[in-house]
């Protein structure tokens, strides 16, 4: 099935902004981080279709997971 | 309402007089006084905020210089409260300036906040945040948090109720700070974000609806993108 992948911020360097990618069904938030070689720690805030989601989240055909870095500097 | 009134002849008409009146009788508390405190509380001087709290425990040091607007090569070491006092006692004698040489803790949070209409994050630690989002929803009191990291931020207004800095940072986020650890933070970061983080919080003293309720303002400066996005349950 396809996904749209979004990375913000940090996360974007060395990946990319968005893309559309191929994926098993039914794969969980978690593992298609792991994909991409994201660890949950690098991780603050994820949407999936604007809405807030659990790593263990699986994932439908044609979802859009936007991915959001921690943020605490001030 | 001070008398000279050219002071703030060119807040004229995006703040109208009746908002000036609003802005002079309203206390906003500046919580950290470094990279975005220090904008954030010279701002609201400037602005003709009545009363600002200004808290940090820190003094300055060298690696402050590269960003932090209240730090110069003469005032290292010096308390970051007291220079703040001291700064915003120059910009602006009729506003009244309060001095907290503390750090922020939940447990003093009643008497530090006491009396204050609006709370300005300008924090560097996210477990701190949260304790603040807390504080400020126990004593009523709206919050406009913020953070940086290298090119990167983000802003937002949580209202009592909201718990918007829980949602963001309490679910997922593991570690007390982000990715400021290895990408530090360039000056022209904390003043943008700290410049927005003004331009919300005045809308909340002023009475005009603010645009990051229950959402947050993801600030790009390396794409040039800033994109609002909704804080959902």
């Amino acid at each position: 099935m396809r996904v749209t992948i979004k990375l913000f911020a940090t996360l974007r360097e060395g990946r990319f902004k968005v893309e559309s990618r191929e994926v098993p069904e039914n794969v969980t938030v978690q593992d298609l981080l792991a994909s991409l070689n994201i660890q949950l720690q690098e991780v603050a805030i994820i949407l999936v279709d604007g809405r807030d989601a659990h790593p263990a989240q699986e994932l439908r055909e044609g979802n859009v997971l936007s991915v959001f870095p921690p943020v605490g500097g001030g | 309402m001070e008398t000279d009134l050219r002071r703030y002849q060119r807040n004229q008409r995006t703040i109208s007089v009746d908002a000036q009146e609003k802005l002079f009788n309203s206390t906003a508390a500046i919580i950290g006084c470094g990279g975005l405190g220090g904008y954030i509380a010279e701002e609201l001087a400037r602005l003709g905020v009545g009363q600002l709290v200004v808290l940090d425990g820190d003094r300055f040091e060298v690696t402050n210089l590269n960003r932090q607007i209240l730090a110069t090569e003469s005032n290292l070491g010096q308390w970051k409260a007291e220079a703040a006092c001291e700064r915003l006692r120059t910009i602006n004698s009729s506003i009244k300036v309060v001095c907290v040489r503390e750090w922020f803790e939940e447990q003093t949070a009643d008497k530090v906040l006491r009396g204050v209409n609006i709370v300005f994050d300008a924090l560097d630690s996210i477990p701190t945040r949260l304790a603040l989002e807390r504080a400020s929803h126990r004593l009523g009191i709206p919050l406009v948090f913020a953070s940086i990291a290298g090119w990167f931020g983000l802003l937002g207004v949580s209202f009592p109720g909201d718990f918007s800095v829980y949602k963001l940072f309490g679910r997922h986020a593991q570690e007390s700070r982000g990715m400021e650890v290895s990408w530090g933070n360039p000056a022209f970061t904390p003043a943008v974000v700290a410049s927005l983080a003004v331009a919300e919080g005045v809308k909340v003293l002023i009475g005009h609806e603010v645009s990051l309720h229950q959402a947050w303002l993801q600030i790009d400066l390396l794409d040039m993108e800033f994109e609002r996005f909704s804080i959902t349950d």
